[in-house]
């Protein structure tokens, strides 16, 4: 009996006028928008490799004594997610490259000022026609799943069967379902074949488990917006009401709560911008360098003050034993309190952003599509974990470049009693060739469906509930 | 000769909707195989509702329904086996060509193994063009629906058939063909249960007659009792009688 409600269900679909319609949208525009990503993709990816030839061509000149002058900031780029031509994400926001010195890294410019005003709307990109348009098209679908039967009165003629309405309910979903996932899912493999010629690795690494894992987390959300549209279709006894509400809801999932989201959560949990941070932090070392330089310079006096100034040179001279481990001891102390509050700043304001991102994260989930949007990008390393771990990657980096670079000059800056100031230098070799590339690890499928359980279980809750509720409605439905 | 048993029996039935409208006041009614019931009534005088109840469409607020001596409420998927339903717009759908729709409907009814040959039989014993086998129904007028409709339950081969007000907007003609088949389902034992409004057919078609009005069945004849009197005149009488209810 279900099989025959899925079939008919199908066959009806393929004959109405807007099953052509959708199908040709989706042949055209999912392929279309990966043809035009792919070749936006090969660009960055140009000039992503032009960028990194020219930092090392840089880096490999470097000499210790720009590192003295404190000249040296390295470039670390990252590298455009291949993924991005399924879900830009933060592709274009996040920065391109991050510059390291000796006080630390500072973001470089991001790819979206090259952008269009228009690009602002959303990017055109697979993700993107999932969330705006295949979710409306499901809606629409299933507009009158069961008020359109219950207005030609087929309901009647079918519940005058030995039918129970689950399996008319059940098999009306799947068939229905199943009329729309076709052709998309053709367009989706249409979309992959087009940019196999131009060498997409479709086979290399975890991107046939990506691919795979973006495939189905989108007929879900087709299903979820089928569902949810079911549900209407199911409350109401009209066509023409349930495409009020449909486009109602559509545009409360899709355009008011996903902004509402962050714009509330930025109310409730405002945090610093952060220039305002790293001019905290500048403030912080320049207040801790001169106090040090200070300390420095008055001891040095005291030791230094009543020798022959060929005793400061001397490394076997009395005042320089002594000089020697107290310089380190203060420099030692400056670093350990500069670290401590540096990273204090840095927790704190990590933490309110945390909070500030959680906030904006549950309450998106109230939309299915913020849910979905967020998991995706994520599987295509184009989301929050993959800012992260660039993040992540920038900190590594730094910490590396000081022990294999910046800490092999020892600065020591010395404020004199009468204002003059003095600096000394020592310095360990350092070979440009083998100072660490900065590279990110990107986070793995799984890593991305397990930072990404809240939005997983919103996304189940955004199908069962209407399941449930159109179930129950249906079910209680008195014919008339 | 004792009479057979119903296969169609209104208990006691009455149903109260939920804005109290009391849509039908404790009904008794049996329609056995071979018989004819006709319900006639204005608008509103709860002949739609006995269908729906029979067909387990709404719950009945006191009472019982049977069919073939099933307890519609009880195993309303059990009852439905034995009955067919023709509405007064026949419901199909219009993208599929009459045999698809007669095909859907056969397996839901049960039929899940003919062949298009039978289907072309049916749709041959109701009177529906040849060409309009394979057309689709939303070109059909509403007499090929309605014979679209009845070989939807003539496929079904039920012992009941629930017709609710099925000539109506039906030219003469049509409305004649239609009874015709009516009359040969009725040969076969078939128990059918007819609301309408067309008093001429129901005299033409029914073994009993019954008028309903506000709920309740106010009258009930035979045929043999109607040869002797008016039904039109009854019919009026009734409809121009003082509200039972005030």
């Amino acid at each position: 009996m279900l099989k025959t409600i899925i079939r008919k269900e199908l066959l009806e679909n393929i004959f109405s006028f807007r099953f052509p319609l959708f199908a040709l949208i989706c042949v055209v525009l999912i392929p279309l928008g990966m043809f035009v990503n792919n070749a936006q993709y090969a660009k960055r990816l140009r000039d992503y490799s032009e960028q990194v030839r020219l930092a090392d061509e840089a880096a490999s000149g470097l000499k210790i004594q720009d590192v003295m002058a404190g000249r040296v900031a390295l470039k670390g780029f990252r590298r455009p997610a291949l993924l991005s031509i399924f879900a830009q994400g933060f592709e274009n926001a996040l920065p391109r490259y991050y510059q390291f010195t000796q006080d630390g890294y500072a973001q470089g410019e991001s790819a979206s000022g090259d952008e269009s005003f228009l690009s602002t709307q959303g990017k055109f990109d697979f993700v993107f026609l999932v969330q705006m348009v295949i979710s409306l098209i499901g809606l629409l679908f299933a507009s009158d799943v069961i008020s359109g039967e219950k207005e030609s009165g087929t309901l009647r003629a079918m519940l005058s069967n030995r039918l129970p309405r689950d399996a008319i309910l059940i098999g009306k979903i799947a068939g229905g379902f199943l009329a729309l996932a076709a052709p998309f899912l053709v367009a989706l493999l249409l979309g992959v074949l087009i940019l196999l010629p131009g060498g997409f690795p479709l086979f290399s690494g975890d991107n046939p488990a990506r691919i795979l894992i973006l495939a189905l987390a989108s007929t879900f959300f087709m299903l979820i917006y089928f569902t949810i549209g079911t549900m209407i279709s199911t409350s109401s006894s009209k066509t023409r009401t349930s495409l009020v509400a449909i486009l109602l809801i559509w545009s409360g999932f899709q355009l008011v709560i996903p902004k509402l989201s962050d714009m509330t959560a930025a109310l409730l949990y405002p945090v610093r911008t952060e220039t305002e941070v790293s001019l905290e932090k500048s403030l912080l070392i320049n207040s801790i360098d001169t106090e040090t330089a200070k300390e420095l310079g008055r001891r040095y006096d005291l030791i230094f003050g009543s020798t022959p100034p060929s005793a400061a040179d001397d490394v076997n001279s009395p005042e320089r034993k002594k000089w020697d481990p107290l310089r380190d001891d203060i420099q030692q102390r400056a670093r350990e309190r500069k670290a401590q509050q540096l990273a204090s700043i840095e927790e704190t304001y990590q933490m309110q952003k945390r909070r500030q991102q959680n906030l904006a994260v549950n309450l998106s989930l109230i939309s299915p599509s913020a849910a979905f949007g967020r998991f995706v990008a994520d599987v295509c390393a184009t989301g929050d974990l993959a800012r992260a771990k660039y993040q992540e990657a920038v900190r590594a980096h730094q910490k590396a470049l000081d022990n294999e670079l910046f800490n092999k000059v020892k600065r020591t800056l010395m404020m004199h009693s009468g204002g003059r100031i003095s600096m000394t230098f020592s310095a360990q070799p350092v070979d440009p060739k083998n100072l660490p590339k900065f590279a990110v690890a990107p986070a793995s499928p799984g890593d991305a469906v397990k930072e990404n359980w809240r939005s997983l279980l919103a996304l189940a809750f955004w199908l069962i509930a209407p399941f449930a509720f159109a179930y129950v409605r249906f079910l209680r439905y008195d014919v008339r | 000769m004792a009479k057979a048993n119903p296969i169609l029996k209104a208990e006691d039935l009455s149903k109260r909707y939920e804005d109290g409208i009391l849509a039908l006041d404790h009904l008794n009614l049996n329609v056995r195989g071979g018989e004819a019931y006709c319900l006639l009534g204005a608008n509103g005088a709860g002949k739609t509702t006995t269908i729906n109840l029979f067909l387990n469409f709404i719950p009945p607020t006191t009472g019982t329904c049977f069919i073939n001596g099933i307890d519609v409420t009880r195993d309303p998927l059990e009852a439905k086996k034995y009955v067919a339903f023709v509405s007064e717009n026949v419901m199909l759908y219009g993208n599929f060509t009459a045999r698809q729709n007669l095909d859907f409907f056969a397996k839901l009814g049960g039929k899940p193994d003919l062949t298009k040959e039978h289907y072309y039989q049916v749709m041959r014993r109701v009177s529906l063009q040849e060409k309009a086998f394979e057309q689709r129904v939303k070109t059909f007028s509403k007499g090929m629906r309605q014979k679209l409709g009845i070989s939807i339950a003539v496929i079904k081969d039920a012992p009941a058939i629930l017709l609710d007000e099925p000539t109506s907007g039906l030219d003469p003609k049509a409305a004649e063909e239609f009874l015709e088949i009516l009359d040969e389902l009725k040969k076969e034992g078939k128990a059918i249960l007819m609301s309408t409004h067309d008093i001429f057919r129901a005299k033409e078609i029914g073994d009993r007659v019954g008028i309903m009005k506000e709920g309740r069945l106010v009258m009930e004849r035979t045929r043999a009792e109607l040869q002797y009197e008016d039904l039109v005149k009854i019919y009026i009488d009734y409809m121009k009688s003082e509200p039972l209810t005030v």
